[in-house]
């Protein structure tokens, strides 16, 4: 079963003559572990895309099906649960919760699912020292650089074991090679996890994680070639068996 | 949720601080006037409290002792003592008096301290002399500092002038006080010949009380009013006066408190509006989020009421000390209902940056 379906789906803001369609009958089947990378100039649909596959937006025809479910059918509160237990986001500003901690930030996600906060705090703390941030789990995210900002973000997107994890120009506020750094190391995590990815950027870079590239030019999806996928993906065993 | 609520609050430690001031000036203030009513309260019914009676006995249509004016003959204690169940009934006079001295007014209420029949005398005497003489007076403490009159002073009651013997204490209201001078300089000054304002009676062990008033009050001139009964009447005059008072001023206080919370709460909500965003985009349901804003709200009136109620008990401490007037009494069953209004407050003054919350929409965290 594929993670995400994209099935014919357009987005239109507006209405009449000032109407613009933003994403123009898109198909598009996203399956586990795969890497998605998708590219094209500004304002050509890629973020209204990620956003309505996020079931941050609806799509105003078409339909998309996550993990088998039409999420058009889904109330506003299944569709927080839906992108709390499938879903992880990393955003080009990074978008931690300035009060917080990394580690709590890392936690959010687990403690809204409702993980006890002591299992939620080890988890975190796990997931940051994997990321190599376990000296940074007390420091509020004025204090991190913007390459291990994103490292937190990217452990917050894995905090709940999503299937499926959204990326919106996560190298866009870091310098080339911590971007580049940062993004395959997500890539990686995923890929060994048998996560997909879906990654909305204009960093050509980003082609040797990738398995696919797609391109979108004025909301239609124009061209698709396999990337580079230049990745360690030795998938732990317990990702294996299942 | 709750931790992040925390979190946000000691975030911004001056929004906090406005918050807590804000909550911590309306509990103040809704504290101290529910003090004061209800120190007033007990005041002006302590002193009649302490008076030897089961029932107060007065001219038909007077209720209390400020309001309506009462006089009955002296005659009318043969009347008592004649019905069956009375054991005493003693005579209790006194009125309000007022003059001035050193060009500012004075109000007293005047009552004769009749040794004879051990009717009149202060509650508590905590200076000077216990029993007036003649030519002297005991006023109460309050009345002493508050207008600089010491013992030994000379004090002209009407036409009269009497010296200052003792300071009592315990009768004390609001713009006037109880004061206490020998029955002959009393009935002098009261201008009372052959009469009196009360008749103080008691009930025989074994007599059945509401069946000794009906026989009082079968006398159409006298009403038989038992002693819980004529504090509770002349405690309403506090009441009545201030209560229109307290209740828009508890308004005001609490209109203060939503607007200082509300308006905090709500700039923080604006200025996290992205945040907020990232929480429902990373699947925190509205509901979470409502609460986290009541949290954030809640846990700043409760540091606000904290604050504000220390400081209302230092005020009123503090202040009983140099404004003899100001007299406070803050129980705990005040400091709870007050309690439930911070925490009412909180959740109403809520609602708009819920509001806010609400129309927050997730998708705009993908715009840098």
């Amino acid at each position: 079963m594929n993670v995400v379906a994209v099935q014919d789906v357009s987005k239109t803001f507006g209405a009449g003559h000032t109407a613009v369609t933003a994403v123009d009958h898109v198909s598009l089947n996203v399956d586990a572990g795969d890497i998605v990378l998708i590219m094209g100039p500004s304002g050509s649909g890629k973020t209204t895309l990620l956003s309505m596959i996020g079931t941050l937006m609806s799509p105003t025809t078409g339909r998309i099906l996550i993990s088998g479910q039409d999420t058009s059918t889904l109330a506003p509160a299944q569709l927080s649960r839906l992108r709390l237990q499938e879903f992880g986001f990393v955003f080009q500003t990074f978008n931690l919760l300035s009060a917080l901690t990394a580690e709590e930030n890392v936690m959010m996600p687990l403690i809204t699912a409702g993980v006890p906060r002591k299992e939620a705090r080890a988890k975190a703390r796990t997931a940051l020292e994997q990321l190599q941030l376990g000296h940074r789990l007390r420091n509020l995210p004025r204090d991190l650089s913007g390459g291990e900002k994103q490292r937190v973000a990217i452990a917050r997107s894995l905090a709940n074991d999503p299937r499926l994890i959204l990326a919106d120009e996560p190298t866009a506020n870091l310098d080339a090679k911590t971007g580049q750094d940062v993004t395959l190391l997500l890539c990686e995590t995923a890929c060994r996890e048998n996560r997909a990815v879906i990654i909305v950027s204009h960093d050509q870079r980003l082609r040797t994680a990738a398995k696919r590239v797609i391109t979108i030019e004025d909301g239609r999806l124009t061209a698709e070639e396999a990337g580079d996928h230049n990745l360690n993906c030795r998938m732990h065993p317990e990702s294996v068996q299942s | 949720m709750l931790f992040l609520a925390i979190k946000n609050l000691v975030e911004e430690k001056t929004r906090l601080l406005i918050s807590v001031g804000g909550v911590a000036f309306s509990v103040l203030l809704i504290m101290s006037i529910q003090g004061l009513y209800q120190g007033w309260s007990n005041k002006i019914g302590e002193y009649i409290r302490t008076v030897p009676a089961d029932y107060w006995i007065t001219q038909t249509g007077a209720t209390d002792m400020f309001h309506t004016p009462s006089v009955l003959p002296l005659t009318v204690r043969d009347f008592l003592t004649g019905v069956p169940g009375v054991a005493t009934a003693k005579p209790f006079s006194g009125r309000r008096v007022a003059f001035a001295h050193n060009g500012r007014d004075i109000n007293l209420y005047v009552i004769a301290d009749d040794t004879e029949n051990n009717v009149g005398a202060p509650a508590r005497v905590v200076e000077g002399k216990a029993v007036p003489d003649k030519g002297e007076i005991i006023i109460d403490r309050v009345v002493g500092r508050s207008e600089n009159i010491r013992i030994g002073d000379t004090i002209p009651v009407a036409g009269r002038e009497l010296k200052v013997a003792g300071y009592s204490e315990g009768g004390y209201i609001l713009s006037f006080s109880f004061a206490f001078a020998t029955k002959e300089d009393a009935e002098s000054i009261l201008q009372l010949p052959g009469a009196t304002n009360f008749f103080l009676v008691t009930v025989k062990e074994n007599a059945d009380a509401s069946g000794v008033a009906s026989r009082i009050e079968a006398d159409p001139a006298v009403d038989a009013i038992t002693k819980d009964r004529f504090v509770e009447n002349n405690t309403n005059i506090v009441r009545d006066t201030f209560l229109p008072i307290i209740l828009v001023l508890l308004l005001i206080g609490i209109a203060v408190g939503m607007t200082v919370i509300g308006l905090t709460i709500f700039t923080s909500t604006i200025e996290k509006a992205r945040e907020y965003g990232v929480l429902k985009a990373i699947g925190v349901s509205n509901r979470q989020l409502y609460t986290v804003v009541v949290e954030q709200a809640v846990t700043a009136a409760v540091l606000g009421y904290l604050v504000g109620a220390a400081l209302a008990l230092a005020v009123s401490a503090a202040a009983g000390t140099y404004v003899p007037e100001f007299i406070t009494e803050i129980r705990w069953l005040d400091a709870a209902w007050i309690f439930g209004v911070t925490f009412v407050m909180a959740v109403v003054s809520s609602l708009l940056p819920v509001r806010r919350l609400a129309r927050i929409d997730p998708a705009e965290v993908f715009r840098a």
